[in-house]
């Protein structure tokens, strides 16, 4: 019996040797690793350097993680983790946005770009296990594919023509995906997080009929044991204290070095503080328990002031505004469901009414007394930073603005304008009036509680009011809003949209049948030329490789939207805001581009600590 | 008890369905997600059916299987959800010490108040117990903690502000120094939920004790010649504490749903602001978990309050 003891310890003890051995990572720097050329001129990366490993970053978030799946997730506070532990096939470069190669080594695109082939890097899971095309194929096929999973990533992935993209193995390490279409977002769109088959097939119905349907959606929730987690990304969750942090450690097989042969990540461990008040993260950081923060604009003054004593860096970037859009939306369907209001409904309908109220707003003050003058004004649906920005001469080129759409704030113009639709006021009350004599009213909201917004809907409102439009601002509570936005139950709303680069990816916002085209969604059955249009140049924007062409058809879509739809009104984009202590190296990567579920924009792998 | 709690229950599942929106009032407006996805997630939810299917199958799930829901959000029992880690802990300590601290300070100082009635210190006690009450908890743990930064510049000693301890402590064994740190992170909670108390119990407990000092045996005992000091603590204390004592019944629940906001700026890891965080996600079940937690709360504090009333009022007893 004791013999019996003696060889299963010593059994157990090789096995756990081992299995250290393992988790410690690559013994040389594997044949297939991402070279990032750090401070290498003529690269994108020239402007960084290369780090020293070592050292722990503090960072902080403002509420708890929900679960550990990214396959699942919902939110940023979730995938802030997961799309750490995580890769794709391709990433978005951080620096300048360019689609690149990431567990992908290299594809080769079929002439007629319906058939494209990955070569994936020979590298491992953060436990170890080789990963291959059958873990590619197990995340498309048995998870995104798979209804019976939770996940918002197959809308992402769905062609125009609503079919999915066909996902095939060739050998281990080869991966066939054929499409019904040609659809240049694809290379973007298919980079979602590859999930480690070894670990969850167990999991999925599917694949194994014991477990219950849906198992999957609960699988890697918060009472995991954090061992259990792997994944292919630079950080693995370590521990969890609710409320409280969550801790990263680094994958010790992580597959991206320096060019001096360093293996990436340079930290240590990551930990995010889970603050609650934004007031309190900037307590935080200024009392010097955080490394960076993303801080808004309005913390930028004081920030400032204490730049240089406490030796920190204040990022603000307005050649860099914040991806997404900010708008008023006019309703173009307002009474439509019960047959009233059809004088104003009309009005609004009438493109020059809205050209009108485009003239009476003045951009520059809200900027100014809004957000300390850190934002830049917004014109176009797509964001500044996207190649395809219509401010552009060219695919990628700098942005020169030459064709920028710009109803300049004129108020006399606004007016004079109301006055050739025969909007005037006919009862000498200082109102202008409809035909039937009846006041030109109308509600204007946002969400309360939102300081800038509900200063820009008082300044808006007063400016209409100056040329005679009775324009009453009124905040209210956000889901109310946003249920009337949805079911086209307001006058003017004013909001904002997350957003991205590629411009395809705002679909369904800006297509007559899109589940967000709030401001007139009766365009689904009677859509105007322009909407037509628009829908077009959508489609032609995507259905080409290249990229000229589709920069060409996304100018004439932005361009369209801007002066002849005037669908949405757009406002104003905050400049990036940022702030490190200057022993944070790299901190200067930051950028909107950075993988959007990244702290603000920060690279994690590229960041170290100096001396 | 149990009639009262269905009875709460009802009321909240209600207040829940009128608030406007519903979980997935944010993912609508995300523009990746199709409105399929959301008719399917719905599906999924249990969203799509009507409010009186879905209380009943809440209230048959607790009954028939203990079962008091799933969060939309973690996939996990809501109670799991709510109490995660060590937020119930967390929560009975930061309540219980602020309330021990509270009354340890108030009652005194009610007694000092009431024996030197109409002087200087009554006036001085009442005015800062009332600055305390009338200071808005969010604000004054705000500047505590601005001052703490700005001016006392405590991150120059290595120290930090809120949450419960410094950031190499957070997941360290347990040491003398780390209670040390948690003690330097307490303070300013129990700074500020303890003032927001301390007036009405100091203003109690004087009335009380006025009252009971004017009447006739207390004049008996200053006659027979008992020391003032016995007479104070020995024959009108012990009758002038009662009320209070009814009043602890309502200051426990009070602790732990009233200082939600004190949770949030301080950064406390409790139940109230994972109760908060469900509240903005309208993850439904988790709020039905919470107001059934805060309600048993108030019982269970009532109950409490009773008990301790018999054990120190001898003329009390229930049959």
């Amino acid at each position: 019996m004791k013999k019996l003891v003696l060889v299963v310890a010593s059994l157990l003890l090789v096995f756990s040797a081992c299995a250290v051995v393992l988790a410690q990572g690559y013994e040389t720097m594997p044949e297939d690793a991402l070279i990032i050329p750090l401070g290498v001129e003529g690269t994108p990366y020239d402007f960084l350097e290369p780090g020293v490993r070592g050292g722990t970053m503090y960072i902080s978030d403002f509420t708890d993680p929900k679960k550990w799946n990214h396959t699942t997730s919902k939110e940023t506070s979730t995938s802030l983790y997961t799309s750490q532990m995580m890769a794709g096939l391709t990433n978005q470069n951080p620096v300048n946005g360019a689609i690149e190669p990431e567990l992908a080594k290299s594809w080769d695109v079929s002439d007629d770009g319906l058939v494209i082939t990955f070569h994936l890097r020979k590298v491992n899971w953060s436990d170890g296990t080789p990963f291959t095309a059958d873990d590619v194929l197990f995340t498309f096929n048995d998870l995104i594919y798979n209804e019976d999973v939770d996940t918002s990533s197959r809308d992402n992935i769905q062609l125009p023509d609503d079919t999915f993209p066909v996902v095939e193995k060739v050998d281990d390490h080869t991966v066939k995906v054929t499409l019904s279409m040609t659809f240049r977002p694809i290379l973007t769109q298919i980079g979602v997080a590859i999930m480690p088959k070894h670990k969850l097939a167990q999991y999925v119905h599917k694949l194994n009929p014991d477990v219950p349907a849906g198992t999957f959606n609960e699988t890697w929730g918060l009472d995991t044991d954090p061992a259990e987690l792997c994944g292919l990304g630079p950080f693995i969750v370590e521990s969890y204290e609710p409320d409280q942090q969550v801790v990263m450690r680094r994958n010790p097989y992580y597959y991206r070095y320096d060019a001096n042969g360093t293996q990436l990540p340079y930290v240590d461990k990551y930990v995010v503080l889970i603050v609650a008040s934004q007031d309190v993260s900037l307590l935080k950081f200024r009392n010097g328990e955080l490394d960076v923060f993303g801080c808004r604009p309005s913390d930028v003054p004081i920030l400032k002031a204490e730049e240089l004593a406490k030796d920190f860096t204040v990022m603000v970037a307005k050649d860099k505004p914040v991806l997404g859009t900010t708008w008023i939306s006019v309703n173009q369907d307002v009474g439509l469901a019960d047959g009233t209001r059809e004088n104003l409904r009309n009005l609004f309908r009438n493109r020059k009414f809205r050209v009108a109220l485009s003239h009476a707003m003045d951009k520059q003050t809200m900027i100014n007394n809004l957000v300390n003058g850190l934002a830049v004004p917004q014109w176009s649906p797509v964001s500044l930073m996207s190649p395809f920005y219509a401010g552009r001469d060219y695919y990628g080129g700098p942005i020169t603005e030459a064709n920028a759409v710009i109803f300049e704030y004129d108020l006399d113009k606004a007016a004079s304008l109301l006055d050739e639709i025969g909007i005037i006021d006919r009862n000498g009350d200082g109102w202008r009036d409809f035909e039937d004599g009846t006041t030109v009213e109308m509600e204007f909201n946002t969400n309360v509680g939102n300081t800038v917004r509900e200063g820009a809907i008082l300044i808006i409102a007063d400016d209409l009011q100056k040329i005679g439009i009775k324009a009453v601002a009124n905040p209210i509570d956000f889901n109310t809003l946003v249920t009337k936005l949805l079911s086209a139950d307001y006058d003017f709303v004013y909001l904002g949209l997350t957003g991205g680069t590629e411009p395809n990816s705002g679909g369904n916002v800006y297509r007559p049948c899109g589940t967000l085209h709030a401001w007139h969604y009766s365009a689904c059955e009677e859509p105007y030329e322009v909407e037509k249009r628009i829908d077009e140049l959508l489609d032609a924007g995507a259905a080409t490789l290249d990229n000229d062409k589709a920069f060409e058809a996304y100018k004439e879509y932005q361009i369209t939207l801007a002066r002849e739809d005037l669908g949405l009104l757009y406002t104003f984009n905050n400049a990036y805001t940022y702030v490190y202590y200057n022993h944070v190296g790299n901190a200067q990567v930051a950028s909107p581009l950075g993988s959007p579920s990244s702290y603000y924009g920060l690279t994690w792998d590229l960041v170290f600590k100096k001396g | 008890m149990l009639p009262l709690l269905i009875l709460v229950s009802l009321f909240s599942f209600t207040i829940i369905q009128l608030m406007p929106g519903d979980y997935l009032t944010r993912a609508r407006l995300d523009p990746q997600i199709k409105q399929e996805t959301l008719n399917a997630m719905a599906r999924r939810y249990g969203l799509d059916k009507p409010f009186m299917t879905r209380y009943w199958a809440w209230v048959k799930g607790i009954f028939t299987r203990g079962d008091f829901g799933t969060s939309f959000e973690t996939r996990r029992p809501v109670f799991f959800t709510l109490f995660l880690g060590s937020r119930l802990q967390w929560t009975l300590v930061v309540s219980i010490s602020t309330m021990i601290i509270t009354w340890l300070f108030a009652i005194p100082l009610g007694i000092y108040s009431a024996t030197h009635q109409y002087k200087v210190s009554d006036h001085g006690l009442t005015f800062f117990g009332f600055l305390g009450l009338s200071i808005p908890n969010f604000f004054f743990a705000l500047v505590l903690l601005w001052l703490l930064v700005a001016v006392f510049k405590v991150g120059q000693h290595g120290l930090g502000i809120g949450g419960l301890f410094d950031n190499r402590f957070i997941a360290a064994p347990w040491s003398l120094a780390k209670l040390g740190n948690l003690l330097w992170h307490i303070w300013p909670a129990w700074l500020v939920i303890g003032t927001s108390g301390m007036a009405g119990l100091l203003r109690y407990m004087r009335g009380s004790l006025l009252d009971t000092l004017s009447l006739q045996y207390v004049q008996t005992a200053r006659a027979k010649g008992l020391a003032e000091r016995s007479v104070i603590y020995k024959h009108a204390v012990r009758n002038a504490i009662n009320p209070l004592i009814s009043m602890l019944g309502m200051t426990l629940p009070n602790l732990v749903a009233g200082s939600l906001v004190t949770a949030i700026v301080l950064n406390l890891p409790t139940v109230e602001r994972a109760f908060w965080s469900a509240l903005q996600m309208q993850d439904e079940y988790v709020i039905m978990g919470g107001l059934l937690f805060f309600s048993l709360f108030l019982l269970i504090g009532n109950l409490l309050a009773d008990v301790l009333l018999a054990w120190v009022d001898p003329r009390i007893r229930y049959s």
